[in-house]
């Protein structure tokens, strides 16, 4: 086991490297200057400029500057903000930073209960009315852009029933929302898993020898089908994740919360890359550890997967 | 035809009025077509069905609400929404069919070669395509956006970028399966050169799983087309993106909400009519996948 999880965290390291080295390509690749962006109103000044320069680093060849981000990285630390002159980007991200993890944190909370629940429950119910409300569900939630959503979601209940604030953050109604809007896609995701698991769950013979036991199909279903329906959808956690931070981008926009996906954009309008460099590595890191955790975490469960080479099921 | 064993069924063209019957009697799948020929339709007819041009503004008719004028109302430059409703389903179909046509190309030839020859070929494809799924698939397209700063050659070039990984995996996996076929095998041997076995043999064997991955990979394609320019970094004006009209209209939400509402609404409606008719042609094509995992 513990071979296994060292494998796997040096399996890591390609995919930092790759990400390091494209979000550092893609820094100098961007357009503009960034003293000139620094600078605006004084770009006269060379003098400053030159100091600017020295400070950033902008005065390295293109090497030393790569070894010194990299550098940098590995200790945490992500360089100044283009922005906010002497500022270092972690500073930038500490407020999002307590923002964002919780916002996806709470939709995955509420979608992964709701999914595995509205999924088997169609299963059961085969073709009557359970099932065919679940998957009109399924099809809406899967089909219907996250933004389609939210501004159907806000005129109705925000503007025309004024139950929840239109936007922000910081107080519990302000997150319901965003919460939704981040969570229903995921829900309907893992409730067509669900549900399709579920049916092929209640195919096999130990089902059937809980009900010739004479098991109450209650218990029969939660108690044995089901939780041989949460292991597959537990592996699909890492996909839900990555659906989950490329919404966040959208979801914070829209609703003006305070979180790395609006800064993020925000950054890239500013030109203030440094900052919009290190949210999409963080995004990366997050998706890559989060994908190990799923892997590490269903080799524990099941030990075939230990073996090299094996698959998630 | 019932009594055939699945994999005769799968394997070889089937009867193709059959399908036609098959694909008739799927209620979902005829909705979805039907929202996918309107959409067409629009998108083909946009200059004769819209009442105005896509650009012509009106200062002093902005934010006006749904009149006999402008059936929808107009937006804040007082442009008909309409009109830019019709030519957005221009945008979003050049976008998804740009990138479908790149995509499969780039990654249908890529998951051939590296499916079929495997070695050093394979690994550089695979790393290649592991690249890409090493990100979130918008994180990465925001990513390449940003470096190529916003516009419509942008989002098709990000969108290409993220969706041929998907194709060519997909490509490798069905070519590794044909590969050892007995009339591969033979093909060989009579010397057919490897051009030749990859286009006349294995291709025509493995297009349909790739018809029903397309047709539920365009959804994805004009919802990511519509992100990017809901963020900004998209399409940009005067063209109509319903992205970008969507966001627009989500700043007046509360005043003047016809314009947010019904870009949302055009989206919403083209996108499930695009995973309809993907999921019916799945069913159809590829009765194996057909209420699979996936």
């Amino acid at each position: 086991m513990t071979m296994f999880v060292l494998r796997r965290l040096l399996g890591l390291m390609p995919v930092l490297a790759v990400a390091i080295g494209l979000t550092f390509a893609a820094l100098q690749a961007l357009p503009g200057d960034p003293v000139a962006v620094m600078l605006s109103d004084h770009s006269a000044d060379a003098e400053l400029a030159a100091r600017l320069r020295a400070e950033y680093g902008l005065d390295q060849p293109v090497w030393r500057q790569f070894l010194t981000y990299v550098a940098h990285i590995a200790a945490g630390d992500f360089g100044l903000s283009f922005r906010f002159v002497h500022t270092p980007v972690i500073d930038v991200l500490a407020d999002g930073l307590k923002v964002s993890p919780i916002l996806a944190l709470a939709a995955l909370a509420v979608a992964f209960p709701l999914g595995a629940f509205a999924g088997s429950y169609a299963a059961i119910h085969r073709n009557r009315w359970p099932d065919t409300a679940v998957i009109l569900f399924l099809v809406a939630g899967i089909s219907i852009p996250n933004f389609a959503l939210a501004t159907f979601l806000v005129y109705v209940l925000s503007i025309k029933l004024g139950v929840l604030p239109v936007a922000g953050w910081g107080t519990l109604d302000r997150a319901v929302l965003p919460v939704m809007i981040l969570a229903i896609p995921c829900a309907a995701y893992l409730a067509r898993l669900a549900r399709a698991l579920m049916l092929e769950v209640l195919q096999h013979d130990y089902v059937r020898t809980a009900r010739a036991k004479g098991m109450s199909e209650r218990a029969v279903v939660w108690r044995h089908a089901f939780r041989n329906v949460l292991v597959p959808l537990l592996t699909q956690t890492g996909v839900i994740f990555g659906g989950l931070l490329s919404t966040t981008f959208v979801v914070e926009t829209i609703f003006n919360i305070p979180g790395l996906g609006r800064l993020a954009i925000q950054s890239i309008f500013a030109r203030d890359y440094p900052v919009a460099m290190a949210i999409i590595l963080l995004f990366t890191l997050f998706y890559a550890v989060i994908n190990l955790m799923v892997d590490v975490l269903c080799a524990a469960i099941d030990p075939r997967l230990r073996a090299e080479g094996g698959s998630r099921p | 035809m019932t009594d055939l064993p699945v994999a005769a069924i799968s394997v070889g063209p089937a009867d193709p009025g059959r399908l036609a019957y098959r694909f008739v009697r799927d209620p979902k799948a005829c909705a979805g077509a039907a929202i996918v020929v309107l959409l067409v339709a629009i998108a083909a007819l946009a200059p004769v069905l819209a009442p105005y041009p896509y650009d012509d503004t009106d200062l002093l008719a902005a934010w006006v609400p749904p009149s006999s004028a402008h059936w929808i109302g107009t937006d804040k430059l007082g442009r008909d929404i309409l009109s830019r409703l019709l030519f957005g389903a221009r945008t979003s179909l050049l976008v998804s069919v740009s990138v479908l046509g790149i995509t499969l190309t780039v990654g249908m030839a890529l998951g051939m070669l590296a499916g079929y020859l495997g070695g050093w070929v394979d690994s550089v494809v695979s790393r290649l395509a592991d690249i890409v799924f090493a990100f979130p698939d918008v994180v990465f397209a925001i990513l390449v956006a940003a470096v190529l700063g916003p516009s419509m050659l942008t989002v098709i070039v990000a969108l290409s970028i993220v969706w041929w990984p998907g194709v060519a995996r997909l490509t490798r996996a069905l070519v590794l399966v044909q590969r050892n076929e007995t009339f591969v095998e033979a093909a060989v041997v009579c010397g057919t050169p490897v051009a030749r076995i990859l286009v006349r043999h294995i291709l025509p064997n493995i297009v349909p799983p790739l018809i029903v991955r397309a047709s539920i990979g365009i959804g994805f394609i004009i919802m990511s087309e519509a992100t990017l320019s809901l963020l900004g970094l998209g399409v940009q004006e005067p063209q109509p993106s319903w992205g970008s009209m969507i966001r627009d209209g989500l700043e007046a939400l509360r005043t003047d909400p016809y314009l947010a509402l019904s870009g949302s609404a055009m989206l919403a409606v083209t996108i499930i009519g695009f995973n309809l008719l993907g999921d019916g042609l799945r069913d159809l094509l590829d009765p194996k996948l057909a209420g699979s995992l996936r």
